[in-house]
C-alpha cells in the first residue's frame, strides 16, 4: 500500500515539484488555529514570519518563498489532516510549518512520510511526535527540556521537598514526571503528587491542600489561559506566597498572558527557553523588527518558535529548494544565534538544543510592565524526554 | 417519486463534486462524514424529538472503537464500521435507559453528561487511548480488498460516500416503516401514543440506539480517514455544532441534514480562509438569518419562495 | 476537622461564584421560558466593559463595575426589542439556534474589539486582601461574593413575592394572553425582565471573573457550567438554583480536597444521578 502510495504521490508532486522549481517559488504551508479560543498562536506565527521576511527579504537564493496559511480552529487532527493534504496536492506547497497541538502534528505524520515534505513544528511540545516521522523538525521544546533543569535548580537552591500540581492530561503528566525522575534523583522529596482535572475552574482546594503539607515549593503545569489565571491568583490570595512556599512554573508566565496576571504574578520562579526580556542583541534587533509593523505585538515562545523555524526553512530552501530528505539533511546539526541564544538542531531527536534559563517576573522599573528577568542558565539542554 | 428528486440531485452534486473540485477531496470526505453524523441526529431529534446536544459521546466512542479495533485486531475497514456502529449502539443503549426518562433541559443536560464523562474517561485511559496526545498507528486495509485508500483520498471519499449513501437509505426506510410513523406520533403528542398502547419509552430508547449506530459509523469512518482519534470525538463543540447545521437545514427531513452539513461546513471553509479572525461574525449572521426568515430550515427555502408567489397570485385574485 | 470545615468555606465560597454566574440565567430561561444560551454573551459583554473601564479608561472598580452593568443593560434592551421579542414565541429548537446565532456574534464582537487574550478586572485592594478565619484566610473577594450572592437572592425574593410587579410578572408568564386582557403591560413587563436577568449576568461576568476569567469565549467555555445549576435547580425556581449552586460547589469541593483526580467524574456522575432522580429538578415545578 505504502509503495504504490508513494508512487501515485510521486507522480502527482513531481509534476508539480518541476513547475515550481522552474517557477523558482517554494512554498511553505502554515497550519495553525487563526480562529476560535487559540487564535493568538495563529496571529504570532503569521507576525514572526513577517517580522523575519521584513529582514532578510522573501527570497533566498534563486528561490523566491511564499507562505500559505490554513486555519485549524483548534485541536482536530481530522482537519489539519484535511488541510495538510489541500496544502500538499492544490497549494503544492513544498514545506509545511506551525503545529500548536500534538495530535494535529501527529495526524500529518503518515503524510509527510509519504510526500517526503520537512515540516517544521513551531510549538507542540510532545517528545515522541518526531519518532512518526523523519521529516519532523521542531523549533520549539519539549517539557522534559524545561521541567528537569527546574527540578535540579531547584534542588540546588536549597529546595529539598515539593509538590506536584499537574493539569491532568498527557503534558501536564509528561511534566509531573520530568520533574519528579529529576528531583528525586537529587535527592529531594515529592510529597505529593496531585493531578487536577482539565475542566477546574477553583483551584483553591488543591492549594489549600499544599498550604497545609507546607512543602518549600509547588511546581505547576497549567494549559495556558484561564487555568493559569485563576491558579497564580490562588496561589497569592491563600496565602502560599506569605507561608513561603516557592512557586515553580514553566510556560504559565509566558509574556502574552503576563500584563493581565497583574500583581500576583510578581516572584513567580520558572524554567523557559525564551523571555522578551532576554538581554542580547539578537534579541533587541528581533524586538525592533517586529515592533516596526507590530507595534502592539507581544513576543513570547509562539513567536520566537515561528521565528527560527522561518530561519530553519530558509537555510533549508538555500541548501536544498524542493528536495525534502535533502533539506532535512541540511538542518540536522545546524548552529545559529537565535533571538533566544544559541540553537544547535539536535541530528538525532531534530529538536533544537537549548539554554534554558531560569527567571523571576518582575516590574520593569521603566516600562511599567511585568517581564521575565533572568537569574539563571542551564546551557545547552537536548530533549530530556527522547528515550523515557 | 417526488420525494427522490432532491436526495438523488444531493447525490448527483457529491458525485460531480469529485470531478469539478479533485484538490479538495479531503475537505469534501470531510463534508460527507459530517453528513452521516448529522443524519443521526434527525433520528433522534427531528423524528423522535428527543433533544439532544450530547451525539458527541457516541460518535466518539465509535471512532474509538474502530480505530482500537484497526490496531489491536483487524484492519478490515467495514469491520471497523461495524465495530464503530456496535460501541456507538451500546453507549446509546446504556445510558438511554437513563436519559430518556426525563424530559428537555433536563434531557440535553443528561446526554451532555454522558458525554463529558465519556471524555475524561478517554482522558484517563492514556495507555488505552494516548489521552490528550490522541490514538494513533491506526492502519486500514484496502475497502473489499480491492480499493487501498490513497495518498489524494479519493478511495477516501468514494468510501465515506458510499457509507452515507447506504445510511441514508436505511435511515429512509426506517421513518417510513410503521416504526418511524410512530415516531412522528410521540414527537406530535406523547400522551395520544400512550393512549393508543404505545411505549413512548422503549420506542424512544430504540430511536436512540440506532442513532447512535449510525453516529458510531460516523466515528469510525473519521477515525479511518484520519488515522488518528483525539479527546475532541467526545466534545460538546461538535455535539453543538452537529445541532446547529441540522436546523439550519431544516429537522425532520433526512435531505434537510445533508443541506445543512453542506451549507454549514462551506460558509466556515470559506470565511475562514478569507478572514480567520471574523469568520464567527459571518457563521452568526447566517444562523440567526435563517431562524428568523426560514424557520424550518434551508429545506423549506424552496416552498418559502413559491408561497411567496402564491400568496402575491392570491392578494391578487382578491382585489380582482 | 480542619478538613471538614475547609471544604465548607471553599465548597460554599465556589457555590456562591456558581449561582451568581447562573441565577441570571435562571431568569430568563427559568421564568420567561426562553432558552437563552446568550446568557454567556451578557456576562462577557459585563465583563469586557468592565475590564476596558478599569484598565483603559482607569477607572476604580465599583465605577467601572457599575458602568459596566448600565453598559450591558443598554446593549441588552435594544436586543430584547429588535430579536427576543420575536424569539419568545419560537420552538425550542429555533431558541437555541437564534440565541447560539446571537451567541456567535457578540463573541466576534469582543474578539474584534479586544482581542482573544485574557481581560483581566483588577480587584480594588480591599477586596484582595486574604482575611482571617482563625483556622486559615480566605480571600476577601470570596466573602464578599457571599454577601452580595445572599444580597441577589433576597432581592429576587422581594421582588418576585412582594411586589406588584412581581405578581404581574408571574401573571404574564404564566397566560400571556389573560395578563394582557387584565390590561398588563405584558411586553414592558418582558423587557424590564430581560434587562434584569442580562444585568445580573453582567454581574455575575465580572464578579465571578476572579474564578471565571474573561476572554471573548467565555459565553461557549462555560455555557454548560450555567446550564447545569439551572437544570439541577429545576426550571423556574430561584431558589432552586441556588440550592443546586450551593451543593454542587460544595460536592465538587470535597471531591478536589479527597478525591483530586476524579473530580471531573464525581461532578458529571453526581449530575447524572440528580437529573435521573428528580427530573423536574431540586425544585422545579411540576
Amino acid at each position: 500500500m505504502k509503495i504504490k502510495g508513494t508512487l501515485a504521490l510521486g507522480a502527482a508532486v513531481s509534476a508539480l515539484a518541476f513547475s515550481t522549481a522552474h517557477a523558482d517559488t517554494i512554498r511553505v504551508g502554515v497550519i495553525a488555529p487563526f480562529s476560535g479560543p487559540f487564535a493568538l498562536y495563529g496571529t504570532q506565527y503569521q507576525q514572526a514570519i513577517e517580522t523575519y521576511q521584513a529582514q532578510h527579504g522573501t527570497s533566498v537564493g534563486e528561490h523566491e518563498i511564499e507562505f500559505v496559511f490554513k486555519d485549524v480552529g483548534g485541536p482536530n487532527p481530522d482537519q489539519a489532516r484535511a488541510l495538510a493534504q489541500e496544502l500538499l496536492i492544490r497549494e503544492k506547497v513544498d514545506y509545511l510549518a506551525g503545529f500548536t497541538f500534538t495530535p494535529n502534528a501527529l495526524a500529518v505524520a503518515p503524510l509527510i512520510e509519504q510526500s517526503q515534505t520537512p515540516t517544521v513544528i513551531f510549538n507542540a511540545a510532545t517528545s515522541s511526535i518526531n519518532r512518526e516521522s523523519e521529516f519532523f523538525l521542531r523549533t520549539s521544546y519539549t517539557l522534559w527540556q524545561v521541567s528537569e533543569p527546574l527540578a535540579d535548580w531547584a534542588y540546588d537552591q536549597g529546595i529539598r521537598t515539593a509538590i506536584t500540581t499537574v493539569a491532568d492530561y498527557g503534558p501536564g503528566i509528561d511534566a509531573e514526571n520530568a520533574f519528579r525522575a529529576a528531583f528525586e534523583e537529587k535527592g529531594g522529596e515529592v510529597m505529593d503528587s496531585i493531578r487536577m482535572p482539565l475542566s477546574t475552574t477553583d483551584f483553591t482546594p488543591f492549594l489549600q491542600s499544599v498550604r497545609d503539607a507546607a512543602p518549600d515549593a509547588v511546581f505547576a503545569f497549567l494549559p495556558g489561559g484561564p487555568p493559569t489565571f485563576t491558579y497564580t491568583k490562588t496561589y497569592n490570595e491563600n496565602g502560599l506566597r506569605d507561608a513561603g512556599i516557592r512557586f515553580l512554573g514553566t510556560a504559565e508566565t509566558e509574556e502574552s498572558n503576563l500584563q493581565a496576571l497583574g500583581d500576583q504574578a510578581i516572584g513567580l520562579t520558572t524554567a523557559y527557553h525564551y523571555s522578551e526580556a532576554h538581554d542580547t542583541d539578537a534579541n533587541r534587533e528581533f524586538l525592533a523588527a517586529l515592533r516596526e509593523d507590530h507595534p502592539d505585538a507581544v513576543a513570547n515562545w509562539a513567536m520566537v518558535g515561528a521565528y527560527d523555524g522561518v530561519h530553519l526553512i530558509y537555510h533549508m530552501v538555500e541548501a536544498a529548494g524542493s528536495d525534502g530528505p535533502a533539506a532535512v539533511e541540511s538542518a540536522l546539526g545546524l548552529e545559529w544565534e537565535s533571538p533566544r541564544g544559541p540553537l544547535t538542531m539536535d541530528p538525532e531527536t531534530r529538536t533544537v538544543v537549548q539554554n534554558v534559563y531560569i527567571r523571576e517576573v518582575e516590574r520593569n522599573a521603566e516600562t511599567g510592565m511585568l517581564e521575565n528577568a533572568e537569574k539563571g542558565m542551564i546551557a545547552t539542554v537536548g530533549d530530556l524526554g527522547w528515550d523515557r | 417519486m417526488r420525494n427522490l428528486i432532491l436526495p438523488l440531485a444531493c447525490l448527483l452534486a457529491a458525485v460531480a463534486a469529485f470531478f469539478v473540485f479533485p484538490y479538495d477531496l479531503a475537505f469534501l470526505t470531510r463534508i460527507v462524514i459530517m453528513i452521516v453524523f448529522v443524519l443521526s441526529i434527525d433520528l433522534v431529534l427531528g423524528y423522535a424529538g428527543i433533544p439532544t446536544l450530547g451525539q458527541a459521546a457516541m460518535y466518539g466512542s465509535g471512532a474509538y472503537a474502530a480505530g482500537l479495533f484497526s490496531i489491536h485486531v483487524w484492519g478490515d475497514p467495514l469491520a471497523g464500521l461495524a465495530v464503530g456502529a456496535l460501541a456507538g449502539a451500546a453507549i446509546a443503549a446504556l445510558s438511554g435507559l437513563v436519559v430518556m426518562r426525563a424530559r428537555g433541559l433536563t434531557l440535553i443536560m443528561l446526554t451532555i453528561a454522558v458525554a463529558a464523562i465519556l471524555h475524561e474517561l478517554a482522558n484517563r485511559a492514556r495507555g488505552l487511548t494516548g489521552g490528550a496526545d490522541g490514538l494513533r498507528g491506526i492502519r486500514v486495509d484496502p475497502v473489499l480488498g480491492l480499493f487501498e485508500f490513497d495518498f489524494i483520498g479519493r478511495t477516501g471519499y468514494w468510501y465515506a460516500l458510499a457509507v452515507a449513501v447506504a445510511v441514508f437509505v436505511l435511515l429512509a426506510v426506517i421513518v417510513r416503516s410503521p416504526f418511524g410513523l410512530s415516531l412522528r406520533g410521540i414527537h406530535e403528542s406523547p400522551a395520544r401514543m400512550t393512549a393508543i398502547g404505545a411505549s413512548v419509552y422503549w420506542r424512544q430508547i430504540t430511536a436512540y440506539v440506532i442513532g447512535g449506530a449510525v453516529a458510531g459509523i460516523a466515528g469510525a469512518l473519521a477515525a479511518q480517514i484520519t488515522q488518528l482519534v483525539s479527546l475532541e470525538v467526545f466534545a460538546f463543540a461538535l455535539s453543538a455544532e452537529a445541532v446547529i447545521m441540522l436546523i439550519l437545514g431544516g429537522t425532520g427531513r433526512l435531505t434537510g441534514a445533508v443541506i445543512g452539513t453542506t451549507l454549514f461546513m462551506t460558509v466556515e471553509h470559506i470565511a475562514a480562509a478569507n478572514d480567520p479572525f471574523n469568520w464567527l461574525f459571518v457563521i452568526g449572521a447566517l444562523v440567526l438569518a435563517v431562524v428568523f426568515f426560514l424557520p424550518a430550515g434551508l429545506i423549506a427555502l424552496p416552498r418559502a419562495l413559491t408561497g411567496l408567489i402564491v400568496d402575491k397570485g392570491g392578494r391578487d385574485a382578491d382585489r380582482t | 476537622m480542619d478538613l471538614f470545615l475547609n471544604i465548607a468555606v471553599d465548597g460554599v465560597a465556589y457555590g456562591m461564584i456558581l449561582f451568581m454566574i447562573a441565577v441570571g440565567l435562571s431568569v430568563t430561561m427559568g421564568l420567561m421560558r426562553v432558552i437563552n444560551l446568550a446568557h454567556g454573551g451578557f456576562a462577557l459583554i459585563g465583563g469586557a466593559l468592565a475590564h476596558w473601564l478599569g484598565r483603559e479608561v482607569g477607572l476604580p472598580f465599583w465605577i467601572a463595575a457599575t458602568l459596566a452593568i448600565a453598559g450591558t443593560v443598554a446593549i441588552a434592551l435594544p436586543l430584547e426589542r429588535v430579536l427576543y421579542r420575536r424569539i419568545y414565541g419560537f420552538g425550542e429548537l429555533q431558541q437555541v439556534l437564534a440565541t447560539i446565532g446571537l451567541t456567535f456574534l457578540m463573541i466576534a464582537s469582543v474578539n474584534l474589539w479586544q482581542g482573544s487574550t485574557l481581560l483581566a478586572i483588577d480587584l480594588p485592594p480591599a477586596l484582595r486582601a486574604p482575611v482571617d478565619l482563625g483556622f486559615r484566610t480566605l480571600p476577601a473577594h470570596r466573602l464578599a461574593v457571599i454577601a452580595l450572592g445572599l444580597a441577589v437572592i433576597a432581592g429576587l425574593w422581594l421582588l418576585l413575592e412582594r411586589t406588584r410587579f412581581g405578581i404581574r410578572l408571574r401573571a404574564a408568564v404564566d397566560n400571556r394572553a389573560t395578563a394582557s386582557a387584565h390590561g398588563i403591560d405584558t411586553g414592558l413587563i418582558y423587557m424590564v425582565t430581560f434587562a434584569l436577568g442580562a444585568a445580573l449576568a453582567a454581574l455575575g461576568g465580572i464578579f465571578g471573573a476572579e474564578l471565571l476569567p474573561i476572554d471573548a469565549y467565555y459565553p461557549l467555555r462555560y455555557m454548560v457550567l450555567f446550564l447545569i445549576v439551572v437544570a439541577v435547580g429545576g426550571m423556574g425556581s430561584i431558589a432552586g438554583s441556588f440550592a443546586a449552586a450551593l451543593g454542587l460547589g460544595v460536592i465538587e469541593t470535597a471531591a478536589r480536597y479527597l478525591v483530586p483526580d476524579l473530580a471531573t467524574l464525581a461532578f458529571y456522575g453526581i449530575v447524572i444521578a440528580l437529573l435521573a432522580a428528580r427530573p423536574q429538578g431540586l425544585m422545579g415545578r411540576v
